[in-house]
């Protein structure tokens, strides 16, 4: 009897522990300590310099870019005409001034227009 | 010295004519399901397009890392099993609209064929005549279409154990909505 309670026990933490793991959640940027604060100059100039090596640094990572806005639409904001930041809903945000700091997955860089793109962006300040 | 400022002024009017068409959200899903198993679809809102809208050439650029699953475990095989998004971060494509011109363009949808070379995980495949739907509504260009790959011929291998659960032929579809630069 006892013996039966307990591998019915294990079969249930099991399949517990399996069904986590195959529907786990996606990363929560938003919640996500960034790794790299930087200026969106900057991180445009460090891709100047040596895009290979850069793009290794912050693939996949979660940064904060700040600077000025160029460019707004409902579900992205460009800073200084060289960070593209994609916005997973409508941005909701009322923005005051044009001075901008956002959080967001480093996705690559875009050559084709010299660009650093982000993705799953939040609006920090 | 004036003839010289006109004529550098007509140059410059040239070069800088308004003949690009640009987008940076661009929309490209791909869908490797199978029916009664769990969906393989994928989402990407960031991807980059140019059109020339001079000689119909065009180019286009996807972030694979901005591909989005439903399944976030989906999510993290697709980038370190499949696509190998860290060693192939991009894909791109460049190829010529055939027979583009803009004046052709009105608001409703009018098919044309697009050609050109697609590179992803670092394979480079030549796609020939994707019937694509272009619309022009004031100063926006609407570009819509579709086409099969399979991912054997961009060297992805589908283990034994999934390959009854992911198609080999996958489905792209892509919409782009250019402005004008």
């Amino acid at each position: 009897m006892k013996k039966w309670s307990i591998l019915i026990v294990l079969c249930v933490v099991v399949v517990i522990i399996g069904y986590r793991y195959i529907y786990q959640d996606h990363r929560d940027i938003a919640t996500e300590t960034s790794i790299y604060k930087l200026t969106a100059s900057d991180i445009s100039n460090e891709f100047a310099i040596n895009p290979m090596s850069s793009e290794n640094k912050y693939l996949n990572k979660t940064i904060e870019v700040s600077g000025s806005i160029s460019d707004k639409n409902p579900q992205n904001i460009t800073i200084d005409g060289k960070v593209f930041c994609q916005f997973s809903n409508k941005i909701q945000t009322d923005l005051k001034t044009d001075q901008i700091k956002i959080k967001g997955r480093f996705i690559g860089y875009d050559d084709l227009l010299e660009q650093v793109k982000l993705d799953q962006c939040t609006i920090i300040d | 010295m004036k003839k010289l400022i006109y004529i550098i002024v007509l140059i410059s009017i040239n070069t800088f004519s308004q003949t690009k068409f640009i987008t940076k959200s661009g929309i490209v899903n791909f869908e490797a399901s199978v029916p009664s198993f769990e969906e393989v679809a994928a989402k990407n809102n960031s991807a980059t397009a140019i059109l020339d809208t001079e000689n119909g050439e065009f180019a286009a650029l996807v972030l694979v890392k901005g591909f989005r699953f439903k399944n976030a475990l989906m999510e993290e095989h697709f980038n370190e099993n499949y696509a190998e998004s860290d060693k192939y971060p991009k894909a791109t494509f460049k190829g010529k609209i055939d027979g583009f011109l803009i004046n052709k363009l009105t608001d409703k949808p009018s098919v044309f064929y697009l050609s050109g070379s697609l590179t992803f995980h670092g394979k480079t495949k030549t796609l020939e005549k994707v019937a694509v739907t272009i619309s022009k509504k004031e100063d926006q260009i609407n570009i819509v279409g579709n086409f099969t790959e399979k991912a054997s011929s961009f060297d992805i291998k589908i283990p034994k154990i999934v390959s009854s659960k992911i198609a080999n032929d996958i489905e792209v579809t892509f919409e782009f909505l250019l402005k004008s630069k």
